[in-house]
């Protein structure tokens, strides 16, 4: 598994503008985002049964979804970082590392990683307890969320920093070349030249890891997080409604992931590079 | 006077290919060198050596008394070395005022004002002082080619390096640039040329330099080597360039 050509990254030029782009530069996907949360609106006020009390009810699952995920983002990006770096690195035992780790992690299923995390990674540690007679091991028992966002770091580190390493390797050598033959010292112009050029590169990539965790922390409700996924089951399971419920849980994420989208959107927009 | 370029013996290599066998070459201040050469005859890569973008494996260079032999030294000996690539390398992200005050500013540590004021200067000497405000992917090759002249100009060089800069160029953009460098050329800065332009070498160097299979083949005046060269090696590579 290699990712030479990585197909997330399209060369500068040839990236879309986006058909949608309207020419006062407004961004017509916006009125998707209205409609979804319209139609949201309309149920609730329309039909407030089972709507509204379903709503009432995941609400705070809202928040645990909102939660796990930024965490976990903002763990992805320097655990990505790091594990790209360490790819990079001229190091052959620091590079192996990091590419181990890449390539176990990105062959075997979130799921599963999460369910180590959550049964398995205990146990571990309770035995290591038994063994050395540490009683905080001994008696130690997972979090549900503290373990989600464990996992899905673990398991979404390893994706990021391909996004990383490709970012970087796609600036070409001569602006390192001409940095440097300007007097400027490696760390320089890695600040001034290099990363500002790959941030601009892996934003859009890296905008939809974002919404990539968004989605797959629907993953953690398997291991007891109160997330919108497992609070909607539990308001389905006990209200038989599983058209409407599954409907209203379906559209809440397409609601916060078509809205993160449009974010992303807009901050390439406002770093484009003209070439 | 001693030379402002000292190259004694370099060789390089890459993997078990030689690029470099041997290379000697003593630059005068104020001399301006061309060196022609099939590709692969190494020619770029001794270029790239003087400033140590690229490593050599033995023999020793001193640029302006200074060694290269440290990463301290290097980085002083770049200060002194501007370079023009073929692929003009200028800072996409950045705008061409930008790109000429960066390297003023972090690496000569100048102000604000005094960087702008040293770049607009350069940016009328190489003739598009109306771009500053523009990004790089707006302007023809030849402007690009221009504004990295002035990019390294800006940096006060004693030495100019230039690597095939016309190369890259669409055929009615080269004049522009080479009239660029004849103006250097004849203010008495110190350049080391890799590039084929003859009518630039025979109006501007003094010395003319064939390049084949990791060797200086030739050294002569330009209307000797381009019109009664010695070599047959010379000979032969002129006949297919000319």
């Amino acid at each position: 598994m290699t990712d030479e050509n990585n197909p997330l990254i399209p060369p500068m030029n040839a990236r879309q503008t986006g058909a949608a782009e309207s020419k006062d530069g407004f961004d017509r996907w916006w009125i998707l985002v209205a409609i979804v949360a319209a139609i949201i609106l309309l149920l609730v006020f329309m039909k407030p049964d089972p709507y509204q009390r379903m709503i009432l009810f995941v609400r705070d699952g809202v928040m645990v979804t909102l939660t796990v995920t930024v965490s976990s983002f903002l763990l992805v990006m320097v655990l990505g970082l790091f594990a790209a770096l360490g790819r990079l690195s001229k190091n052959p035992v620091i590079s192996t590392l990091a590419s181990v780790y890449v390539e176990v992690v990105r062959g075997v299923p979130l799921l599963v990683q999460i369910f180590a995390w959550y049964f398995a990674f205990p146990s571990i540690v309770q035995g290591i307890g038994d063994k050395f007679h540490i009683p905080a091991f001994q008696d130690y028992l997972a979090n549900p969320v503290g373990m989600a966002i464990l996992g899905l770091t673990f398991c979404y580190g390893a994706y990021m920093s391909e996004i990383y390493r490709a970012g970087i390797q796609s600036i070409s050598r001569g602006q390192m070349e001409a940095a440097r033959s300007l007097g400027m010292t490696h760390f320089q112009a890695m600040r001034y030249i290099i990363i500002p050029q790959a941030v601009r590169v892996i934003l859009p990539p890296v905008g939809n890891e974002f919404v990539s965790i968004l989605k797959d922390s629907s993953l953690v409700s398997a291991v007891a997080v109160a997330d919108i996924t497992r609070r909607g089951r539990e308001f389905i399971s006990t209200n038989f409604i599983p058209l409407e419920g599954w409907m209203l849980v379906a559209l809440l994420y397409l609601l916060m992931t078509l809205f993160a989208s449009r974010i992303v959107t807009w901050i390439e927009r406002k770093t484009r590079i003209t070439r | 006077m001693e030379p402002i370029i000292q190259i004694n013996n370099v060789k390089k290599y890459f993997g078990t290919m030689e690029a470099l066998r041997g290379v000697s070459l003593d630059v005068n201040k104020g001399e301006v060198v061309v060196i022609i050469g099939p590709s692969g005859s190494g020619k770029s890569t001794f270029l790239r050596c003087i400033n140590r973008l690229e490593e050599y494996d033995e023999g020793s260079i001193i640029v302006d008394g200074i060694p290269l032999d440290s990463t301290q030294h290097i980085n002083q000996v770049r200060t002194e070395v501007g370079m023009v690539f073929q692929q003009f390398n200028l800072f996409p992200h950045l705008t061409v005022l930008e790109n000429v005050t960066l390297a003023q500013k972090v690496v000569r540590g100048r102000d604000k004002a005094e960087a702008e004021r040293v770049a607009t200067q350069l940016l009328e000497k190489v003739g598009i002082p109306e771009k500053a405000h523009a990004h790089p992917g707006q302007l023809s090759g030849g402007q690009q080619q221009r504004v990295a002249i002035a990019r390294a100009l800006a940096m006060n060089p004693k030495i100019m390096l230039f690597d095939e800069p016309t190369s890259a160029l669409d055929p009615e953009m080269i004049q522009e640039v080479l009239d660029v460098m004849l103006t250097l050329a004849k203010e008495g800065m110190t350049m080391v040329v890799v590039s084929h332009e003859m009518g630039f070498a025979r109006a501007a160097a003094n010395r003319a330099i064939l390049m084949d299979n990791g060797l200086i083949v030739e050294e002569a005046s330009p209307e000797v080597l381009f019109s009664n060269p010695k070599e047959e090696r010379t000979k032969a590579f002129l006949s297919k360039v000319l």
